[in-house]
């Protein structure tokens, strides 16, 4: 059934990409960093100088080391920077080759046999576990399981596009994802015709409207939400795409696709680059003239990067304004610091949100940092993508996503 | 990254632009007083803004200007310019900077400042306004609304409330005997982006309120008296009345999402 979302805002910005696949320029480096998986106690399992395949474990958690995250691309291990709290900062890769490690796909599928091949691929950091928005433990089980195939942020990719060239990858995926959980497999997708073969089984779900439409928390607000109780996880499709690939030919795919768009790109388009990829080498020859921002993620919630980070599929390449005047300046002779702006609604700031909750309400909770008032308005539905929009349209004046994350984390402390 | 044109500050200047037609009409009908009137009230503000950024970090904000044009707009000619700047310190002050300025004021200060006068001088009756100074309301105010900073729903419900109760006590006529400052007064001090409701349909509600309100008020006092204690009114019941919409929304909620 077509879920008609009638919030949202339409956010116009040059250098939409259009939507044909092109292989990307070849990758030199790739890197993995720590501060995609802030949750993990990571143990470095290589060293500089190693030798490693497509799919070679690089870290797994110390609290549970059947999770690992692997080795996007084959190559050496150029540099491991551990950062405080012996936390993994970024590894990084220097490509060359390209050797697969082979995964044993099971014979007949359980969920335990799925849930260990995800984890010994590094596929398992894939998932995203709501409330809250961590990687799901090994032994969980979902109530229910969310792929996101649509994507509504600007300068995106048609997720229809990317899907229907790798279509038995995707189905291959999502008959794995099934095993993963006894509740229902929700794929919600964008409306057009159906991305999913019938028989499939699996519950589709169209979404049509603007931006946020495109957010799992829109979906799971309005098929199962969680705010009150119960788990789901969501996964985006490409991550679906590759458990495909390590289910039906047993190694990790050699690439995502990714959007390279945005007013500084010559020729904004699809293309064909590994996880992680080092942006330098991705656009070289490709951006126009002038002083740019790279951004890895969407122009709403992404951030510049040197790598592809984990979970994006979009190059934005913006202009970068003239350097601000720092907005608040110091009076002189005073020291008193000023207070953050403060939020006023208007009528985009009310229309920012995906989940049904009241927007205002809830973001003054997490601006005044009221964690109490902001769990009882809902903010549990929420993970920082879905305050993307928020920030936008209150001009940037707070992160609201960065205030709803603090309110999370002690969310999640309470007994 | 991107960030979108409406940050505070950019919504406070649209607000003082909006206001700007007005000040026009104002000094052409009031003359060098009104002039004198409204600088001394911006002085005022901009004072107490100064005070407040020094000692407690509150920063000025340009939206507050409203509140010195509001009280030279509708302050009845016949007060002395010191009690001008006394309601207007009223209102900036207790409307607004103790709770940390605007933005996070929980009522309309010009509101405030127009009450506190009407209470201190309560024979003089507020200029009533006349339609030259409606017209000069009305690009400002669909500026507003384009931008999306005025709540249209708050405009629509107080016009309907305000007409189905005046004509229910038969008061009609006098409704149109001020529509100057009864304009104004909507856009500029019911219609508060910022203190009014801040749940869609809490917006109706207020206006609804605020509408009513003004009709009984105008059994007693004049128009724009009713309409100032009107906004004042409604804008304390706005918060009840988003807590009465947020409990039955979540309610709602959880009704819709039960699950065995």
């Amino acid at each position: 059934m077509t879920h008609r979302f009638r919030r949202g805002l339409d956010i116009a910005m040059d250098g939409t990409p259009e939507q044909v696949l092109a292989r990307g320029n070849a990758v030199e480096t790739v890197a993995v960093f720590g501060g995609d998986y802030p949750r993990m106690r990571t143990e470095v399992l290589v060293a500089p100088g190693d030798d490693v395949a497509r799919g070679d474990p690089l870290i797994r958690d110390r609290k549970h080391p059947e999770i690992m995250i692997t080795a996007p691309a084959s190559g050496r291990i150029a540099t491991v920077e551990i950062g405080p709290r012996r936390h993994l900062s970024m590894l990084s890769i220097n490509c060359s080759g390209n050797s697969a490690r082979s995964f044993s796909r099971p014979q007949a599928p359980t969920r335990d046999s799925v849930a260990s091949l995800c984890q010994a691929c590094g596929l398992w950091s894939g998932f995203v576990e709501r409330p809250f928005g961590r990687i799901p433990a090994p032994d969980a089980a979902p109530d229910a399981i969310f792929v996101t195939a649509m994507e509504s942020a600007p300068l995106s990719a048609d997720a229809a596009v990317v899907i229907r060239f790798r279509r038995k990858l995707f189905h291959a995926g999502l008959r794995a994802v099934r095993y993963l959980t006894d509740g229902k497999v929700f794929v919600c997708q964008g409306p057009v015709a159906d991305l999913v073969e019938a028989g499939t089984p699996v519950r589709v779900e169209r979404f049509a409207g603007a931006h946020p439409v495109g957010l799992p928390g829109t979906h799971i607000d309005r098929l199962y939400p969680v705010e009150r109780g119960g788990t789901v996880w969501q996964i985006h499709y490409q991550d679906v795409i590759a458990l495909g690939s390590v289910m039906s030919e047993g190694v990790l795919p050699e690439t995502r696709v990714v959007a390279l768009a945005g007013p500084g790109v010559q020729r904004p388009r699809l293309i064909e680059a590994p996880e992680g990829a080092a942006l330098d080498d991705l656009l070289r020859g490709e951006l126009l003239g002038g002083q740019m921002r790279v951004v890895s993620g969407s122009p709403l919630s992404g951030s510049e990067a040197s790598h592809l980070r984990r979970g994006d599929h979009q190059i934005s390449v913006l202009r970068r304004a003239r350097p601000r005047k720092p907005a608040r300046r110091r009076w002189p002779g005073h020291a008193t610091e000023p207070r953050p702006a403060p939020v006023v609604p208007t009528l985009a700031l009310g229309r920012s949100l995906g989940p049904d909750l009241p927007v205002v309400p809830l973001i003054r909770a997490l601006s005044a940092g009221d964690v109490e008032t902001a769990d009882r308005l809902g903010c549990r539905a929420l993970l920082e993508e879905d305050l993307a929009l928020a920030t936008y349209a209150a001009g940037g004046a707070q992160d609201f996503g960065m205030l709803l994350r603090r309110a999370l984390d002690m969310l999640e402390q309470q007994p | 990254m991107i960030r979108g044109l409406w940050t505070p500050d950019t919504v406070g200047w649209l607000l003082v632009a909006a206001g700007a037609p007005v000040a026009v009409a104002m000094i052409l009908d009031q003359g060098p007083d009104g002039l004198i009137r409204l600088a001394l009230g911006l002085a005022v503000v901009a004072a107490w803004q100064s005070l407040f950024r020094f000692n407690m970090g509150v920063m000025p904000a340009p939206a507050s200007a409203i509140t010195a044009l509001a009280v030279a707009v509708m302050a009845p000619h016949e007060v002395p310019l010191w009690q001008i700047g006394f309601a207007v310190s009223f209102g900036a002050v207790v409307g607004e900077l103790i709770f940390g300025g605007w933005g996070r004021n929980f009522l309309n200060a010009s509101a405030v400042a127009l009450s506190f006068l009407s209470l201190s001088v309560p024979n003089a009756d507020f200029v009533a306004g006349d339609a030259g100074l409606a017209l000069a309301v009305v690009p400002g105010a669909i500026m507003l609304a384009l931008t999306g900073i005025l709540p249209i729903s708050i405009l629509a419900a107080f016009a309907t409330a305000l007409w189905v109760a005046a004509m229910a006590l038969g008061l009609t006529p006098q409704i149109l005997a001020a529509p100057g400052t009864l304009v104004f007064a909507v856009v500029f001090l019911v219609a508060d982006p910022v203190a009014s409701a801040a749940t869609p349909l809490g917006r109706w509600v207020q206006g609804a309120l605020a509408g009513a309100f003004t009709a009984f008020l105008m059994t007693g006092t004049s128009v724009p008296q009713a309409v100032v204690f009107a906004a004042l009114l409604a804008g304390l019941f706005a918060p009840l009345v988003d807590q009465g919409i947020i409990a039955l929304h979540l309610r709602w909620r959880r009704v819709r999402h039960a699950r065995p």
